[in-house]
């Protein structure tokens, strides 16, 4: 039952609207304005048109940064999505001492990614890592990631994953618990397999979970600034930059707002792109239900 | 429902846990046991897993890094300040998006949440000379406004569902019983929701408590909270104070592992809320 709001209904609504329209959307329409112009740190505006757009498309290292960008989050999604359902598929089948379990598990969420590159940067570590000693004498050579840009964000796509896991399971395992238990007794009784029933029961119904995880995580992957910076700065010699990384030297190291700018203007978009099928959806059933 | 399996699937679903165990638990184990190592033992190989604890590191924290406290501070009011912040605006546009619905407020729907898969890098270049001009940088207030502002949108969706539980009768009989509608909203569906307002406070607290990126941008000296102390100490220790930075790692996590672990049913709950239904 949904009554027509009133001027009060606007008025609960008013501190939400209040805080995203001037701390996220003012700003980030701003950004297509300072983006059109040459600045001193958003201050002095001076109009210079596509003139960033032409700078940032000329740029070798915004080349590298976005081809960069694309192999990460492509590699931490996909991976985390089929580690996230092997594990919660193997939640919902039962697990000894369940709750001690899931609390394990869930643990690393509360990990910040400081903290998390930190860890991961002393195991690594090629002369005193445990685990890179470890690689080392499996025959794997020295991981020198301080070295090499691909094994860098190879490391970056690993703590990545360390910590988004659990957001990952958590939203799978939520979805198989609201599949109908009565389905797997129905399918049982025709005579399926357990595989049989985990690839015509589960999987189809578990469809709209799986997109939404996985629309979720690209979006919160492609934004993907602190693993790369505290790990690599971007570098060596800039080869490891990820987009918010090239946004943030160039805005805030080199002073370049507009070129920086034009990238955030960009990053904009592509996340909108990627949040699209996701909102058309939602705007669907909010207006059907 | 119940199924068997055969010895060899349980033999590799048992790997699979232990494997899932050791990557999930191994990393803060190794960072919590180092904090009690003597400077030696950190780094040997392979890794000591039997030791003699011992507490120097953090007598040495305490007597040496008093920054990292005042940080610890700062972190502890950012997380408060961001969660109370926002609980109260979701916990009104939650109740607002239940009761009331219009072609203009579904739109808005679809756009507070449109607006939050922007990137917060973007933000922070228009936000960073206002910010500046208003006197704002380096204050707790800047971030806490931050901080709450990349949740309100989740968090409101999470309140609407659980808004959506109560059921509108219960609005109905207090109307008759003469309420208003703000008490019907402060007495008693605010009661009736609480488990979502926990759902969605946690969501906040253990984003604001671990946040680098903002603070790294919007403070220089008195607002800086941990894990930008924690990352420029990484940056700067040299051979011999390893111990004492695990020290004050563990310091910084310890809480909100035990928060997340023990609020998991919550956890759960909101995701649900908040992001598989709506």
């Amino acid at each position: 039952m949904h009554r027509r709001p009133r001027l009060t209904t606007w008025l609960y609504m008013s501190p939400l609207h209040l805080l995203l329209l001037t701390i996220l959307t003012m700003p980030s329409l701003y950004v297509l304005w300072l983006s059109l112009n040459e600045s001193s740190y958003g201050t002095g505006l001076t109009w210079v048109g596509l003139d960033n757009y032409r700078a940032v498309f000329q740029d070798g290292y915004f080349w590298r940064a976005a081809i960069n960008t694309f192999f990460v989050v492509n590699g931490v999604v996909y991976v985390e999505l089929l580690l996230g359902l092997a594990l919660a598929t193997l939640f919902v089948s039962g697990v000894p001492f369940r709750g001690l379990m899931f609390a394990c598990v869930l643990m690393p969420y509360a990990i910040s990614e400081v903290v998390a590159v930190l860890v991961w940067k002393m195991m690594m570590d090629p002369s005193v890592g445990a685990i890179a000693r470890s690689l080392e004498s499996a025959g794997f050579g020295m991981l020198n990631w301080s070295a090499s840009p691909a094994i860098g964000l190879t490391l970056v796509g690993v703590i990545n994953i360390w910590t988004h896991l659990p957001f990952t399971f958590l939203m799978i395992y939520a979805g198989l618990l609201a599949i109908d238990p009565s389905l797997y007794e129905a399918a049982q009784i025709d005579g399926a397999t357990r595989w049989q029933r985990f690839m015509r029961v589960t999987l189809p119904l578990l469809v709209p979970t799986l997109l939404i995880t996985l629309i979720f995580r690209l979006i919160f992957a492609f934004r993907m600034f602190s693993e790369v910076w505290l790990l690599t700065k971007g570098g060596p010699a800039r080869m490891s930059e990820v987009l918010a990384v090239y946004l943030y030297q160039h805005g805030f190291r080199y002073g370049d707002f507009g070129l920086a700018s034009a990238t955030g203007w960009m990053m904009v978009l592509g996340s909108l792109l990627l949040a699209s099928v996701f909102l058309l959806a939602m705007q669907r059933s909010m207006r059907g239900a | 429902m119940r199924t068997t399996f055969s010895p060899i699937e349980r033999v590799a679903r048992g790997l699979f846990l232990a494997f899932m165990l050791v990557w999930s638990v191994g990393p803060i184990l190794f960072i919590v046991m180092s904090s009690f190592k003597r400077q030696v033992d950190i780094f040997t190989y392979p890794p000591k897993l039997v030791f003699t604890p011992t507490i120097d590191n953090y007598l040495k924290l305490i007597s040496q890094w008093q920054g990292f406290f005042n940080a610890m501070g700062s972190s502890l009011i950012v997380a408060l300040g961001a969660t109370v912040l926002a609980g109260a605006v979701s916990f009104l546009g939650g109740y607002a998006y239940s009761r009331y619905r219009s072609r203009l407020t579904s739109w808005t729907a679809v756009y507070m949440i449109a607006v939050r898969v922007l990137p917060p890098i973007v933000v922070t270049l228009p936000l960073f000379p206002v910010i500046d001009r208003l006197g704002l940088s380096d204050t707790h207030v800047v971030l806490i406004l931050l901080y709450a502002t990349f949740w309100v949108s989740l968090n409101t969706m999470i309140m609407k569902n659980f808004f959506d539980q109560v059921p509108y009768e219960l609005d109905e009989a207090a109307y008759v019983d003469g309420a208003s509608e703000w008490q019907l909203v402060s007495r008693i569906l605010a009661r009736l929701t609480l488990q979502g307002l926990a759902a969605g406070s946690i969501f906040v607290f253990v984003y604001a408590w671990n946040e680098y990126l903002f603070a790294l941008i919007f403070t220089t000296n008195n607002a800086k909270t941990a894990p930008l102390i924690l990352s420029e100490l990484m940056g700067a220790v040299d051979g011999t104070e390893w111990g004492v930075l695990f020290a004050g790692v563990t310091l910084q996590l310890v809480p909100v592992v035990l928060l997340v672990t023990l609020a998991r049913r919550y956890l759960i709950a909101g995701l649900t809320a908040g992001a598989v239904k709506g």
